[in-house]
């Protein structure tokens, strides 16, 4: 029991420290171009209008791509083949280097001195109500965070690939995991006379194009609304939760996905096709329990896979230069050099899926004994914008989320809808690049969620006070060390909280989780 | 008969400026790569500018060439020839340990070329603030007598006239060298720079 009550605490931890997003700037770009990683970032890995536009043509420069080249790429078969096809295979090419580039990074992270003054509400064996537990979260600490090799690059025709994995997390070398894995046809719009950049297709394991990059962010700590999973609202049958949604918008897809139109300026979109997220369940006999719980193996949950979610997000930039070739330009052209465009970009977005749980029940005969599955519809919509103004940008996101909950009935031979769980929330930034080497950052996130105050009448609500769930404003600040080292200052403060007020309202044990991290990193 | 005097004195000229020009050839040692060497400021005499633009082109993320040498007066051509934008820029203008201002030229499009005219001796180290791992150098001298070794180090200057001068070598990142020569027609001067 007591391990279940530090939990949240070593998922605070978590969120914060190890929860820290993968932050690929491209070396392996660096060394086949011969260029610096200001050419395609701003503090990497947040792209620069340039990157953004390498990105879209499917890591190639844009124009000329060959003019740039330093290291020439191998050919495995010559552009005159073409004129064989289809007697042939499709002539490509592979870089002349493999293109690989590692990623290390550590952080030292503080927690303030209440943070570990949680109420402990008696369910501890031996201890009393109104006790406060000894210090189960270290203030300070030392950890060491990701080891990741990616590579990515072109093979010509417009095919672009990417990998990475880390390699070690936190130390731990069996900790590591395959973070996206895709291969992306550029443009295959021009088969069937689309438009230039009208249509690509991306196969493999992705983040979902989301307005805001999650695994390519500059912070430290994740944006909350992200991570947020659905977890809660109680069945009254029983009193467990109905809704067990592990799936959170960060989560990498497995499918494919249909994009078109460019970062930079104009509409951009894009169609995923994904399974559903089966991320940390799995669809062994545990989860199959009994519908009461307890000790005949309480209740499980996972998702299946027959189903596909769906994710599309659309948007549009207005780059809003009055010189209508510079407005046009994939870079604006200032006075004293070309620099990000002056935008305002505007977007929405929309997740569908079905999350699968299984529960022990009956057939309709009521006596023979069956696993019922449920397949709960669920929604994640949202709106974002960006405006960026020379070197700052100010950023926003807000996501609504509802799940639809599916209870067992009376009698557990099917489902009966039970009490939506919801919740909305999202995140404003601002990003000022102070000198070309310090990036100043200031951010709020929010997350209310109706399945978190649930809970929190219980005995886990240690996000915040009963009612408002995730709450933080997190100033930040980054320095370039050089082009690929960076070093990251954040200090997340958040609202005071309990889990028990006494009869005049007063939080008993009140405590904070605000958190300081450092982290630096290289890549190379 | 008037003509054919004219034309006799002015061969003779040629004969005599012809015979009293030199070179200066040698080589920079100390050092690797290409250097400059030229003759610094003789005192009493200035040149006309040149009228030709030589073309400092930003290519496949590269300054090209690397390093020019102009004299002062000299309007250089600078020539975008990259489907990506490009700056041109230098922070100062090096004057042995003095330090003029520099000049940003701004951006333009692929193709276009903006001139500037170089009014003062010194070394610009040409950057472009999109792309900072570019560089490169115009060294301007006060003289028409320069030269741009080989790789190796050789140099030679042509059509020096006879007479005693100061002889500078520069190389990127080393200090200058300079070096009293006189020169009597062909004459050698080996000049060794160090970092």
């Amino acid at each position: 029991m007591r391990t279940w009550n530090l939990a949240p605490w070593f998922l605070i931890v978590a969120l914060a420290v190890m929860s820290t997003p993968y932050g690929h700037a491209i070396p392996a770009f660096s060394r086949q171009y011969g260029t610096s990683c200001t050419t395609c970032h701003i503090d990497f890995p947040k792209l620069n209008d340039f990157g953004k536009a390498f990105k879209d043509a499917g890591f190639k420069f844009p124009k000329n791509d060959e003019d740039f080249i330093k290291v020439p790429p191998v050919m495995l078969g010559a552009p005159a083949q073409k004129e064989m096809f289809p007697h042939v295979i499709w002539p490509g090419t592979i870089p002349g280097i493999p293109q690989v580039g590692l990623r290390f990074n550590q952080f030292f992270q503080y927690t303030g001195r209440s943070a570990n003054n949680y109420y402990n509400s008696g369910s501890l064996a031996g201890s009393t109500p109104g006790s406060v537990l000894p210090p189960g979260v270290p203030r300070t600490d030392f950890e060491p965070g990701f080891f990741s090799i990616f590579m990515a690059g072109n093979f010509g025709s417009d095919i672009a690939f990417w990998v990475d994995d880390d390699l070690s997390v936190s130390g731990e070398n069996a900790n590591g995991s395959l973070g996206d894995g895709y291969l992306r046809f550029v443009n295959i719009g021009r088969l069937i006379k689309l438009p230039t950049d009208a249509l690509t297709l991306r196969v493999g394991q992705f983040e979902l194009d989301l307005p805001f990059t999650q695994a390519r962010s500059i912070n430290i700590s994740p944006y909350d609304i992200y991570t947020e999973a659905n977890i809660g609202v109680p069945n009254p049958a029983n009193g467990s939760p109905g809704v067990n949604n592990i799936s959170s918008l960060q989560d990498a897809g497995h499918g494919v996905e249909l994009s078109g139109g460019h970062l930079y300026q104009g509409y951009h979109y894009s169609l995923a096709i994904v399974d559903q997220n089966t991320s940390g369940n799995s669809a062994a006999a545990p989860n199959v329990p009994s519908p009461t719980g307890g000790s005949a193996g309480g209740v499980g949950f996972f998702s299946d896979s027959n189903f596909k979610d769906l994710y599309a997000n659309v948007s549009y930039r207005f780059n809003l230069e009055k010189d209508e070739t510079s407005r046009k330009d994939i870079q604006a052209a200032g006075p004293t050099g070309p620099r990000d465009h002056t935008y305002l970009s505007v977007g929405a977005f929309s997740f569908y899926g079905k999350s699968a749980q299984r529960f022990s029940g009956y057939l309709s005969d009521g006596e023979t004994q069956a696993a019922l599955t449920a397949h709960e519809p669920f929604y994640r919509v949202g709106g974002d914008f960006s405006f960026n103004y020379r070197t700052f940008n100010l950023f926003g996101l807000y996501m609504y989320g509802h799940d639809q909950d599916l209870l067992l009935n009376s009698g557990f031979t099917g489902f009966t809808p039970g009490p939506q769980a919801k919740f909305n929330g999202g995140f404003m930034e601002a990003d000022y690049l102070v000198l070309p080497w310090v990036m100043g950052i200031m951010r709020w996130d929010r997350v209310q969620s109706s399945a978190d105050f649930l809970n929190g009448s219980g005995s886990s609500n240690y996000y915040s006070p009963v009612g408002t769930t995730r709450d933080r404003i997190t100033p930040g600040v980054q320095f370039l060390i050089h082009a690929n080292i960076k070093t990251s200052f954040e200090y997340q403060f958040r609202p005071q909280q309990a889990l028990t007020y006494d009869s005049n309202g007063n939080a008993v044990n009140p405590f904070r989780t605000n958190t300081a991290t450092a982290a630096l990193e290289f890549v190379y | 008969m008037t003509r054919n005097c004219i034309a006799a004195m002015a061969l003779l000229a040629a004969l005599s400026i012809a015979a009293s020009a030199g070179s200066i050839s040698g080589k920079v040692s100390g050092v690797t790569g290409e250097s400059v060497v030229y003759v610094d400021t003789i005192a009493g005499k200035t040149f006309p500018a040149p009228s030709e633009h030589p073309v400092m082109d930003q290519k496949g993320l590269l300054f090209q060439p690397h390093i020019m040498v102009v004299q002062v007066g000299t309007t250089v051509d600078f020539l975008n020839s990259d489907k990506v934008a490009h700056n041109v820029f230098w922070p100062s203008l090096m004057q042995g340990g003095k330090k003029l201002p520099g000049k940003n030229l701004g951006t333009w499009p692929t193709g276009e070329k903006r001139p500037f005219k170089f009014e003062q001796a010194g070394v610009a180290a040409l950057l472009c603030n999109v792309h900072p791992e570019m560089a490169g150098y115009i060294v301007v001298v006060p003289t028409p007598y320069f030269a741009k070794t080989d790789k190796s180090g050789d140099f030679k200057i042509e059509n020096v006239p006879d007479g005693q001068y100061t002889v500078v070598g520069w190389h990127e990142g080393a200090k200058n060298s300079s070096k009293a020569v006189t020169v009597a027609g062909d004459t050698k001067a080996d000049i060794t720079v160090s970092k």
